[in-house]
């Protein structure tokens, strides 16, 4: 049978990145170009900073993964583009270069759901088994998605406010690491004990995730603290914030997978290579006899390859965008 | 033939000239949707002539000032596009591309608000040589520094008091080809947008305040 190539682009925030996938599940070439060295010097991540970058370095990206992959735009069956959601200075860089190469060689131009993406990154692992539910973490999203087929999303929760891993990034800020700081705090929580008093987040029926008030507790705790003269213990305070975050996302997610009758989980994002997370699953999944899939780290954070093989699945259902595709800070997953 | 994309100005423009004579101009007055709607103009300019892309030699670009968001969008278009059919860009500065507006004086002087008091701005003759160098400047340090023993008129679409004659963008761009259709071009991966201010975070981060995400 003959296969399908697709040439893939991600822009959609500190990450440029372009990927060649056969078939939905062999990667040929990948590149990702992150930002995080210069964002980090802000602290954060800076829209505006971060689209001057994509566009200084789109078409390098793009050459070097053709070259990697020793293809031609010609060889390429479809364009596949993450269009949102983002920052949209960012999605609007991989947008414009993606229609522009559709223009150019007549290729079909497929738009992906950016958690889409973050799903089928684990279509690179091993085949994709349904149902599943996935749960997508990062340091923009956390949704919760039940699947029963390919390309068939349905959204039983997501965050109400700060995602995970953004939660994540600010704690380590008042914990005083660097950013992005996140993994930072899993490897301290490894090191510490549960000893201060934090809310269990949104702790109720819903499958939605409130991550801002955990948040706001530890800043107010530290604050508190210093007020008084009293020391803040580093790796307890992110021991004690870790394990409320992982209760709550495996409490809820394991529930979704006890009322949908599902046996398989995928965890996507960023977040996804929180080890604490990760330990928690590993431990729940067995005793619950549930198939868990975490994708290999470099599919984790955002790439293009996660792109390409999701829009494989949605290049195969019929979906293509002409060359008024816009980019979109928001939009649901369908 | 020469591929002119803008996509700086409250207008979206594509025009294509074989040599310098004008073959087609599509201008379209820009709305927030510049970024679904310049590749279908550029599309329906290129169908409507029946102009193939592989016919297109060079491209020029207006690389800015202006709406940083809109240069990135034609800036991207050409480079994506030079780099694939290897092909050079030839940028432009929309604020030369402006200073193409007909004028009686000796200098003129286009024009971009960018608000608290400060815009961009260049000083050019009526050959369009530039006398003063474009750049984001405070509007009385530019007052300042204009020659006082020329005429002067300043060009643009923003309401700004100036005590000099103002008038509204006529632009040219037949003049902008014919000025640069010999420029050698850049390397596509080299063609990147002239905004001529650095992004708020940058500045801050210089004056040694640190951008505080916890605000946000």
């Amino acid at each position: 049978m003959k296969k399908t190539y697709i040439l893939a682009i991600e822009s959609s925030c500190d990450e440029t990145s372009v990927s060649i996938i056969c078939d939905g599940k062999e990667e040929i070439a990948t590149v990702v170009l992150s930002q995080m060295d210069t964002h980090a010097n802000f602290g954060g991540v800076v829209p505006e900073v971060a689209s001057r970058m994509h566009i200084e370095n789109i078409t390098m990206v793009l050459e070097e993964c053709l070259e990697k992959a020793n293809m031609k735009m010609e060889d390429v069956d479809a364009i596949a583009i993450t269009y949102g959601p983002g920052l949209i200075g960012s999605l609007l860089i991989g947008l414009q270069a993606a229609k522009t190469l559709a223009y150019l060689y007549g290729k079909p131009l497929i738009p992906v759901h950016h958690i889409a993406g973050h799903i089928y990154a684990n279509n690179l692992v091993k085949p994709m088994e349904f149902p599943l539910i996935s749960l997508v973490v990062s340091g923009g999203h956390t949704e919760l998605i039940y699947m029963k087929d390919h390309y068939s999303f349905e959204k039983l929760g997501s965050t109400l406010d700060d995602a995970v891993g953004e939660a994540y990034d600010k704690v380590a800020r008042v914990l005083g690491l660097h950013y992005p700081g996140g993994p930072l705090v899993d490897k301290l929580a490894h090191e510490g004990k549960d000893t201060y008093s934090l809310p269990l987040p949104l702790d109720d029926d819903s499958y939605n995730f409130s991550f801002s008030g955990i948040k706001s507790a530890v800043i107010n705790l530290s604050h508190n603290e210093h007020q008084r003269g009293n020391e803040i213990i580093t790796e307890n305070l992110a021991c004690s914030f870790q394990n409320r975050v992982v209760e709550i996302l495996t409490k809820k997610t394991m529930r979704a997978l006890r009322e949908k009758n599902v046996k398989h989980l995928i965890i996507a994002g960023g977040v996804a290579a929180n080890k604490g997370l990760r330990e928690k699953f590993t431990e729940l999944c067995e005793k619950e006899d549930i198939e868990l899939t975490v994708p290999a780290m470099k599919y984790c954070t955002d790439n293009a390859a996660m792109i390409g093989a999701a829009g494989y699945y949605a290049y195969k259902i019929g979906r293509r965008a002409d060359l008024s595709l816009n980019s979109k800070a928001t939009d649901r997953l369908q | 033939m020469i591929l002119f994309l803008d996509t700086a100005s409250s207008y979206r423009i594509v025009s294509v000239f074989d040599g310098t004579k004008e073959i087609i101009t599509k201008l379209e007055k820009n709305d927030i949707d510049l970024s679904s709607k310049m590749l279908p103009l550029i599309e329906s300019t290129l169908n409507e002539a029946s102009i193939k892309p592989s016919q297109i030699d060079k491209i020029m670009v207006v690389t800015g000032p202006g709406s940083f968001t809109g240069i990135r969008i034609g800036v991207t278009i050409a480079k994506t596009w030079a780099w694939t059919l290897k092909k050079k860009i030839i940028p432009i500065s929309e604020l030369e591309l402006l200073s193409t507006t007909p004028f009686d004086g000796d200098y003129i002087v286009p024009y971009i608000d960018a608000r608290r008091d400060y815009g961009y701005a260049g000083v050019y003759d009526q050959e369009g040589n530039l006398v003063i160098e474009d750049s984001h400047i405070k509007r009385e340090t530019l007052l300042e520094k204009l020659p006082k023993n020329k005429k002067i008129v300043f060009v643009t679409d923003d309401q700004i008091e100036v005590p000099y004659p103002i008038v509204e963008p006529s632009i040219k761009i037949s003049k902008i080809i014919a000025k640069h259709i010999d420029d050698e071009g850049v390397n596509p991966h080299e063609c990147n947008p002239n905004y001529l201010k650095k992004t708020e975070a940058e500045e801050n981060l210089e004056k040694g305040n640190l951008h505080d995400p916890l605000r946000d």
